[in-house]
């Protein structure tokens, strides 16, 4: 793949820890990469899986979600279930044949800046690798 | 495997009670390979009932599908039970139901057959051609016995049986309220090797594969309207605010349908293969439904249909659940 790619990546962040943890990345001016379009949720326990299918379908390359560690969750107990969700739903793409980089998982706690830098570097460089997704992206109709 | 005159007797008995409202099982089709299901309501009809090994249609699809009316006034709504005949395979599909409330118990009565497999109609029309009569077909311990138009033959288990049956753990069923006939021991196990088999694919042979399956679909839902745990009042695929997936069928919106078709049987498939079955494209549905069924027996040590008491296996957790995909 060219390195002129430049993924699209939706982060699906938890309002509570990794959305601060992106907050305090950017008023510690630490640079990370502009790839991953950040979109707030109260807990990763909201993020339907389906998201992240329709998030393929309409143009994303890849997807990450992120939120708080196990036993932090604001909610007690909705990163639990975002765990297993987003596990079974990682291996049935797969399954698909999505390149199993493209879809990742995090926990990113509201002091860990730097480590949400190293997340999103991560995905950045993997889903360069894995190049643009255009398994079942939907096409664009001109009617 | 059942006499059918017990069967019979104990259906007429069941329904002169009073104990129930509708009995659903399966009578003799009209043609070909594959028993219809039927419902009956008086005890006169019980002597249409037939168990053989062309009863392949799950039963338990139609206890959610009862319409509920609302009830005029002045009148008493109907209380009285439904009775189901269910194989093994169909036996998990009740017990899922009650873990997931679909009912409660009281609600039903379960008239449990062992079974010894039924048939494929597709491997049968591959030995026999078409079937303008009904067929019947016993199923034995070293083979099945077919009368097809007139003529009786004995083929092989592998030649004729149901690939959900060659590697069937549960002849019996697993919750029953009248077990009829006698137990049969198990026969087979499965070891999800046609799954293993294809995980090791690279993903884009995977991908080259779902692509020419998925690009024949055409969207008729027989899949989805089948299938025992697709109960939803109001399904994803149809529902219009928010529209999840479109109507059209191209390969984008048909990969989606299939992916969101299977997620919603994650943890909850129980491998009645009707999904397959009913597909007039021959899309090897249960592939991607068995990954699922794979995955939650390996990383979760959970497998649907089997307790009644169990929880659903996404409404609960386990705070020692594996974490190896995430970071």
């Amino acid at each position: 793949m060219s390195n002129d790619f430049e993924p699209n990546i939706i982060g699906f962040l938890c309002n509570w820890c990794s959305y601060a943890g992106a907050d305090l990345a950017g008023t510690s001016r630490t640079h990370y990469l502009p790839n991953v379009k950040i979109i707030r949720v109260m807990c990763s326990g909201r993020v339907n899986p389906l998201f992240i299918v329709n998030a393929l379908q309409q143009g994303a390359d890849g997807v990450l979600i992120s939120g708080c560690h196990p036993g932090d969750c604001h909610y007690l107990e909705g990163n639990y279930f975002a765990r297993r969700r987003f596990v079974l739903m990682h291996k049935l793409l797969e399954h698909v044949g999505v390149d199993p980089r493209r879809v990742q998982m995090s926990w990113v706690s509201a002091s860990e800046g730097a480590k949400f830098k190293d997340v999103v570097e991560k995905i950045v460089s993997d889903v360069k690798e894995a190049g643009p997704m255009d398994q079942f992206r939907r096409r664009q109709l001109n009617w | 495997m059942v006499d059918e005159n017990v069967l019979r007797d104990k259906a007429k008995e069941i329904l002169s009670s009073g104990e129930v409202r509708r009995l659903i099982g399966w009578k003799r089709g009209t043609y070909g390979y594959e028993a219809a299901p039927c419902v009956i309501t008086d005890a006169s009809q019980a002597d249409d009932l037939i168990f053989d090994a062309t009863c392949v249609q799950n039963p338990a699809s139609f206890i959610t599908l009862e319409e509920k009316l609302p009830v005029p006034r002045g009148q008493q709504p109907d209380t009285r039970k439904i009775a189901v005949m269910v194989k093994g395979c169909d036996s998990r599909a009740v017990v899922q139901h009650l873990v997931e409330k679909a009912y409660i118990r009281d609600d039903v009565v379960i008239l449990g057959i062992p079974c010894r497999g039924v048939i494929d109609r597709r491997k049968a029309e591959k030995i026999f051609g078409e079937a303008p009569q009904p067929v019947l077909a016993v199923a034995e311990k070293d083979g099945v016995v077919i009368r097809v138009n007139g003529e009786e033959k004995k083929v092989s288990r592998e030649e004729i049986l149901a690939d959900k049956c060659l590697r069937c753990r549960y002849p019996n069923p697993v919750i029953s309220d009248y077990p009829l006939g006698d137990e049969v021991e198990k026969w087979a196990d499965d070891d999800f090797s046609d799954v293993s088999e294809f995980e090791k694919e690279s993903p884009e042979e995977k991908w080259a594969f779902w692509e020419e399956e998925f690009s024949k679909c055409i969207r008729c839902y027989a899949c989805r309207n089948v299938c025992p745990m697709c109960y939803c009042v109001e399904c994803i695929v149809t529902k219009l605010k928010p529209q999840w997936t479109r109507r059209s069928t191209d390969l984008s919106e048909n990969t989606v349908y299939h992916i969101q078709r299977a997620w919603h049987l994650a943890g909850r498939c129980i491998e009645c293969m009707e999904c397959q079955r009913v597909c007039p494209m021959d899309i090897p549905i249960m592939t991607l439904n068995r990954k699922l069924t794979k995955d939650v027996k390996e990383l979760f040590d959970y497998e649907p249909g089997v307790d009644a008491e169990a929880q659903p296996l996404l409404a609960s957790y386990n705070p020692q659940d594996p974490e190896e995909y995430i970071m």
